[in-house]
């Protein structure tokens, strides 16, 4: 029934009980899977009568709501930071987007988006209501539903391009591609807003017509689309006898009024706007129009030809007038180059820039900036009255048209040459700069007399000292305080010096060949606890320097003793080189079964009174595993002190937690070291556990408060330290 | 007209940004005080000092760092950052002209046609934005020449890069593309 063939023989009629779990063929009852996961749904009855499926939800986000056992009380309590974070961006994205009336499956994908936004660590040093609106917005884009990225600012009280910024670092990182802006979208909603009643649709036809047509004639190309939709709406709703004023309109759409009212003058401009509401409904014009800043340009360019032709053509005398004050004025009006440009000739310019400017220059200089001022403000105070006068084309009063009218024929002279001029000071002094590199300042090409000029006198410096003190009395007075304060501090020796915040940087990786370098440069690298003592610890591992052994045992950790203790037998045997030996003895002793621990915390019992004071927790007893062979033929060393002392052997001693599953190892070095190393452990607990951990790298879990146990010598053969739970 | 026709197109700097350092501590209240040129925001710690000829402007600040902009060719920049490092000395400071660089270059182009912003947006896609509520342009960033190009529809470009030849190049490679969603000549 399943499809399947039994293993065992052939057959393909299995029987599947979902009720036990398990597949059996019938043929010959060989039993092909058991423990099945059912996908049934069981329904129970309630005492109430009602009935509900068993079982419990587990949702597709989060390990935080995997169903806990005998959990209830600490809710938040197993939950990773990262679960956290997500479900505080889902309920947030959910509060936006109920505000915006987005629709279950757009709050969907903003939450993806946001996963994957998080995931790419897009969220760090930005506010998570930012990155959220762009995650919503990202998904109004995809989705094209009408929300402005202003509707979202609007909600949370943040600037739109503060906004604008999160969403395109959004859409550029997460690759997605928001297809662009289309105004169409957003006239229903505008409508709607708008209270049309009964002719809502056909209002909004119209508008769409229009913006299509506003469209063709490029007046939406980088024009925000809400001021598009205004415009078409006004228009719209005008031509339907809807009376709807500009401030109506802009209080829905979001647009300042003069924005409306350009686009309105805009659409002016295009040809369908010379057709009536009839024709407009029925003619396609086919032509397109340039977009509107484009013929604005155009048009200015064009009135300047215009001014040319007029200037150098027919001149009614207003503008002769102007004419001849212009030529009398104009060397003058050039600012810096006014004095050199006098005299009209360009040898003179040059000469004179590129050499020594005397003070007579300057008071020119100063006297034509004066004058240049005067005449700039009479030139724009008789503005109308000369354009007019002069019939121009364009409108009155226009700086730019002035500025147009003015320029004609010596700016550009006089431009070209300071161009020309400059060109060549800069290629003058470029060249041996290059060669000199950094270092000494290269001094061609700079005039000292000028610079002199940006200089204050002795006196007028003076006068500017007195003025900026006076101005900035408080400020002064305030650090004057702030030094004496520091003075006095320092005095007292409570000053403490600001330290520059030190840059953050990153750690390297530690690179080590072996295991025990890589624990010898992070301890380097970081203290771990001001309550160890960390000459000890250093004599330990200096004393313990030689032996590649210590890695070894690390892995040897989680095999069994009897392992350990076979691979020590050969060792010791091997004593007659008395340094192997000892290398060999260095490593610790690891336990790993309870069943040897039993035969050792048997041979403990009676001579530590400690720990026979704890008979009711025989596994928390630890011992130094050293099996009895291999004491055995180690006494011969034992009998030399000195050597022992001087060597440091670490014993693991492994402890059994109070349920047996956990296994904290502790290492003690033995012999009279050994006490050093006991005041090792004088610290709290925890920071037993962490030096332990640091140490020797492996993981612990909770180490109850300890107390270090000198075990007598004859019971276990060397001194042995026993690390009671 | 096609799109490798040599149309010379006139690439117009508008600003130059460049950096050097003096190796030298400056007395900012100094230079406030003895400069006729000068702006001295207290609150911010830096001076502003003006040069004419060429018209730069320079933020000094006290570590001897000294940013100028203003200038409109490279040649320019260093010329102004020389003589302000010049007129420093005057002021009596220990300058060293040193780690001169040019930062960044702000240049203006126009293309002698207009732009369709959104077909030009969905044909270059990773590499250029377009958000009309936001910028009435189109962003288009050139990550190997660390150049960034706003693009308006009237065909007028804005270019920044790190110097004067990555805008060049910058407007080199761009050309093809914007021609390609030039609107048509009907």
């Amino acid at each position: 029934m399943t499809g399947r063939v039994c293993r065992g023989c052939g057959g393909t009629d299995i029987e599947l009980d979902a009720a036990r779990g398990d597949a059996v063929c019938t043929a010959c009852g060989s039993v092909l899977e058991d423990n099945i996961i059912v996908s049934e749904v069981q329904f129970v009855e309630s005492s109430g009568g009602g009935s509900s499926a068993v079982g419990q939800f587990v949702s597709l986000d989060g390990a935080g709501k995997t169903p806990t056992l005998g959990g209830g009380f600490h809710v938040n309590l197993g939950k990773e930071s990262r679960a956290q974070t997500l479900q505080n961006g889902r309920r947030h994205i959910h509060h936006l987007g109920n505000q915006l009336q987005l629709n279950q499956h757009c709050l969907d994908t903003a939450f993806n988006f946001f996963k994957m936004a998080v995931s790419r660590h897009l969220t760090r040093g930005r506010k998570m209501a930012h990155v959220i609106a762009a995650c919503l917005y990202l998904v109004c884009r995809t989705e094209g539903t009408p929300h402005m990225l202003l509707d979202l600012s609007d909600l949370l009280q943040v600037n739109v391009y503060v906004l604008g910024k999160t969403f395109l670092l959004l859409a550029r990182e997460l690759c997605i591609n928001a297809p662009a802006i289309d105004p169409c979208l957003y006239i229903p909603r505008f409508a709607h807003l708008l209270e049309f009643g009964e002719k809502n649709h056909e209002v909004s036809m119209t508008a769409l017509r229009l913006l299509q047509r506003m469209k063709r004639d490029w007046m939406h190309t980088g024009r925000r689309p809400s001021g598009l939709c205004g415009a078409a709406l006004l228009v719209a709703a005008r031509m339907h006898d809807f009376r709807r004023t500009v401030k109506e309109v802009i209080s829905v759409v979001k647009v300042c009024e003069s924005t409306l009212r350009k686009r309105l003058t805009e659409f002016e401009d295009t040809p369908t706007s010379q057709l009536t509401i009839d024709e407009f409904m029925k003619i396609d014009l086919e032509e397109e129009c340039d977009p509107p800043s484009y013929t604005a340009g155009q048009r200015k360019l064009r009135m300047k030809q215009v001014v040319l032709a007029l200037s150098s053509g027919e001149i009614s005398s207003y503008q002769d007038a102007i004419e001849i004050e212009l030529e009398s004025s104009r060397p003058k009006a050039k600012g810096g180059l006014a004095s050199l440009a006098k005299d009209g000739s360009v040898e003179d310019t040059a000469s004179s820039l590129c050499g020594e400017e005397d003070t007579e220059d300057e008071e020119l200089e100063a006297a034509a900036s004066h004058l240049n001022k005067d005449l700039y403000r009479e030139l724009l105070g008789a503005t109308p009255g000369s354009s007019e006068a002069a019939g121009s084309p364009q409108g009155s009063g226009r700086p730019p048209a002035l500025q147009s009218l003015l320029d004609p024929l010596p700016t550009a002279a006089s431009l070209g040459i300071s161009d020309s001029i400059r060109e060549c000071i800069s290629s003058q002094s470029s060249d041996p700069k290059d060669a000199s590199g950094d270092g000494e300042l290269d001094l061609s090409g700079i005039d000292d007399l000028e610079i002199d000029r940006y200089i204050l006198n002795e006196s007028e410096a003076r006068v500017k000292a007195e003025l900026w003190m006076r101005e900035n009395a408080e400020y002064l007075r305030e650090q004057r305080e702030k030094e004496a304060r520091i003075a006095k501090e320092k005095e007292l020796g409570i000053y403490k010096e600001h330290k520059p915040k030190k840059s953050c940087k990153r750690r390297e990786p530690i690179q080590a060949s072996t295991a025990r370098e890589a624990i010898e440069k992070m301890l380097e690298q970081k203290k771990i606890s001001s309550k160890i003592n960390y000459s000890v610890l250093r004599g330990l591992s200096s004393a313990g320097g030689g032996s590649p052994h210590r890695e070894d045992a690390r892995p040897q950790h989680s095999g069994s003793a009897r392992k350990l203790s076979r691979r020590r037998t050969p060792a010791s045997t091997s004593a007659a080189d008395p340094v192997t030996s000892m290398g060999k003895r260095l490593r610790p002793l690891v336990s790993t079964q309870p069943a040897k621990k039993a035969a050792t915390g048997e041979g403990l019992l009676p001579s530590s009174p400690a720990l026979g004071a704890e008979p009711a927790r025989p596994q928390a007893v630890l011992v130094e595993s050293g099996p009895v062979s291999y004491h055995a033929d180690e006494e011969a060393e034992e009998e030399e002190p000195d050597e022992e002392d001087g060597e440091l052997c670490v014993s693991a001693l492994q402890m059994m937690g109070g349920d047996g599953g956990a296994c904290p190892v502790a290492l003690v070095p033995r012999g009279p070291l050994h006490w050093d190393g006991v005041s090792l452990w004088q610290g709290e607990p925890d920071q037993v556990s962490a030096c332990v951990c640091s140490t020797v790298g492996w993981a612990f879990p909770e180490l109850g408060p300890a107390a270090c146990h000198r075990l007598p010598q004859g019971s276990s053969k060397a001194g042995t330290v026993a690390l009671l739970l | 007209m096609d799109a490798d026709s040599d149309v010379a197109l006139d690439i117009l700097i508008t600003n130059v940004v460049c950096v050097f350092r003096t190796r030298c501590h400056l007395n900012l209240r100094k230079i406030a005080l003895e400069g006729a040129n000068v702006i001295y925001k207290r609150d911010v710690g830096k001076v502003l000092m003006k040069l004419r000829k060429p018209r730069i402007t320079a933020t000094i600040w006290s570590s001897g760092k000294i940013i100028c902009t203003g200038a409109t060719s490279e040649e320019e920049a260093k010329f102004g950052a020389r003589r302000l490092a010049r007129s420093l000395q005057k002021l009596g400071f220990q300058v060293i002209f040193t780690d001169f660089k040019v930062v960044n270059v702000l240049a203006v182009c126009n293309m002698p046609f207009e732009i369709r912003l959104p077909e030009f947006t969905k044909n270059n896609r990773p590499h250029a934005s377009y958000e009309p509520e936001l910028h009435p342009a189109v962003c288009y960033r050139i990550k190997s020449l660390r150049a960034t190009l706003q693009i308006f529809s009237t065909g007028s470009i804005t270019v920044t890069g790190p110097n004067v030849k990555a805008v060049a190049t910058a407007v080199e490679q761009i050309y093809p593309f914007v021609f390609e969603s030039r609107k048509e000549i009907l």
